[in-house]
């Protein structure tokens, strides 16, 4: 069975080491991807590249393609992430009474017994409490600046989650889940998607399209339809931002505690 | 800056068959995450910096957390 | 080539160093805490060390505070980089140190009785390790 599983890879490898020789070479200005196919007019990364600025005033054109031109595509992205914890959710979720399917981790303060966790807590957690108040800020930064340099919704989102990971390291699930509580992190996760498809409804509701942000420009009063798209991005953003927050938190909760939500039972 | 991409082209190699070939899966989702650090400084080297952030973010990041979280939920050998 | 360069040259040559020192510890170092000693404190180091030499190289494009504002905010990114650095680092490697105790791993002392140490007395006793699954 290995010999087999060993032959079938190298046939895969070798298939696809044999396809990338029909690649252009990266970064060749005469490709079809980037030129475009003669006698078909100017492809549609060219259009990207020169009309962006002119259609949404957003310099950063990975931003403007992810959340404007494929906006269709980014909203059922942030529904597999919702569905992602939804999964989580259903397979180690336990109520109180209920079965317990596994361990859980220890978190630092649980099994402090012998009060010996007094040096960790101060030395782990004033740095926690340096730090997660300029990553939480960094990552608002990450979410509103997405437009203009690298970020947007998704990075700064698991980086938001990420520091009540750390919270929820540094001292233990409880604390964590104190400041974020399951109810809540559910709610917000609902939210950013009704957030996202509300911007798709909004424009649909103004006679234009499903994520037809140009219209919006009657809702959000801006100068024209450009700064409605470039708002209209924005708060796109945030709405993923919120579910992918949500959603990394719950992940870790439900993970950690193995779906009791409390602080584990031991290893 | 063909040779810092074969330089980390051979890191991504050895770091994907280090974390199919050791057996204790902590140490395997470790040499996960330093493959995924690897993919973040080529999608960098190649310019695509909004990807590179994302690996960095969520690869790096946040999956490294919860596949430990998972080794801690199952067995911490592996069989195979 | 500038004062500039060669002072950047000089601190990322010395950092690298530190991080060799810092990798060379932690293949022949005895124990675990030697171990994470040589990969904590040399790598704080080496890499402030090496951030302080690319901020210094930035210094070659600085002419005036009017027209060269960007270097400085380059500059200021890196301090404010080293400023996590040397935040994080050292407490990670308290951590990690924490938990080894904390699961039992024996430090290798010189005598071999650990209760004439005077740090042990103030310190708890880690857990017996309890038989490898």
């Amino acid at each position: 069975m290995r010999l087999f599983a060993l032959i079938a890879v190298f046939i895969t490898g070798g298939l696809l080491l044999y396809g990338t020789a029909d690649f252009p070479a990266k970064g060749d200005p005469h490709s079809p991807a980037n030129a475009g196919v003669p006698g078909t007019g100017p492809s549609i990364s060219q259009y990207f590249v020169t009309e962006t600025y002119n259609d949404s005033k957003v310099p950063n054109m990975v931003t403007a393609v992810l959340a404007d031109y494929r906006g269709y595509d980014t909203m059922f992205e942030t529904v597999v992430i919702f569905a992602a914890g939804m999964a989580i959710f259903a397979i180690l979720r336990v109520v109180k009474g209920g079965r317990n399917p596994g361990t859980g981790i220890h978190h630092r303060l649980d099994k402090d017994s012998s009060g010996n966790g007094d040096h960790y807590d101060i030395i782990v957690g004033t740095t926690c409490k340096l730090l997660i108040p300029v990553i939480q800020l960094f990552s608002l930064y990450v979410i509103a600046h997405g437009h203009y340099s690298p970020g947007g919704g998704f990075q700064g989102g698991v980086i938001l989650g990420a520091s009540f990971i750390l919270y929820a390291m540094a001292t233990n699930l409880k604390a964590s889940l104190a400041r974020f509580s399951e109810q809540r992190f559910m709610s917000l996760a609902c939210i950013g998607i009704l957030i996202y498809a509300g911007f798709g409804f909004l424009s649909q509701f103004l006679q234009k399209n499903f994520l037809e942000y140009g219209v919006l420009q009657k809702v959000l009063l801006t100068d024209g339809p450009e700064m409605a798209r470039s708002h209209s991005m924005l708060g796109v953003e945030v709405g993923v931002a919120f579910t992918v927050t949500a959603i990394m938190f719950a992940i870790y909760a439900n993970l950690s505690s193995a779906g009791d939500l409390e602080n584990g039972k031991g290893l | 800056m063909w040779q810092l991409e074969t330089v980390l082209l051979i890191f991504l190699v050895v770091a994907a068959l280090l974390s199919l070939k050791v057996k204790d899966l902590l140490s395997a989702s470790m040499i996960f995450g330093m493959y995924s650090f690897v993919m973040c400084l080529l999608w960098a080297a190649m310019g695509a910096v909004d990807v590179a952030f994302t690996e960095a973010a969520v690869g790096a990041g946040v999956s490294a957390v919860f596949f430990i979280a998972t080794v801690y939920n199952t067995k911490r050998r592996s069989s195979d | 080539m500038s004062i500039f360069t060669i002072i950047a040259v000089v601190l990322i040559c010395v950092g690298l160093l530190f991080f060799l020192g810092a990798a060379v510890g932690i293949m022949r170092f005895g124990d675990f805490y030697t171990r994470m000693h040589a990969a904590g404190k040399g790598d704080t180091l080496s890499s402030l060390l090496v951030l302080l030499g690319f901020g210094v190289y930035q210094l070659n494009n600085f002419q005036s505070f009017s027209e060269s504002w960007p270097v400085l905010l380059v500059i200021l990114k890196l301090i404010a980089i080293s400023a996590f650095i040397l935040l994080t680092s050292p407490t990670a490697t308290h951590a990690l140190m924490d938990s080894g105790w904390e699961d039992g791993i024996e430090p290798e002392l010189k005598n071999d009785k650990p209760e004439t140490n005077a740090l042990e007395e103030d310190m708890p006793q880690p857990k017996q390790k309890e038989a490898q699954a």
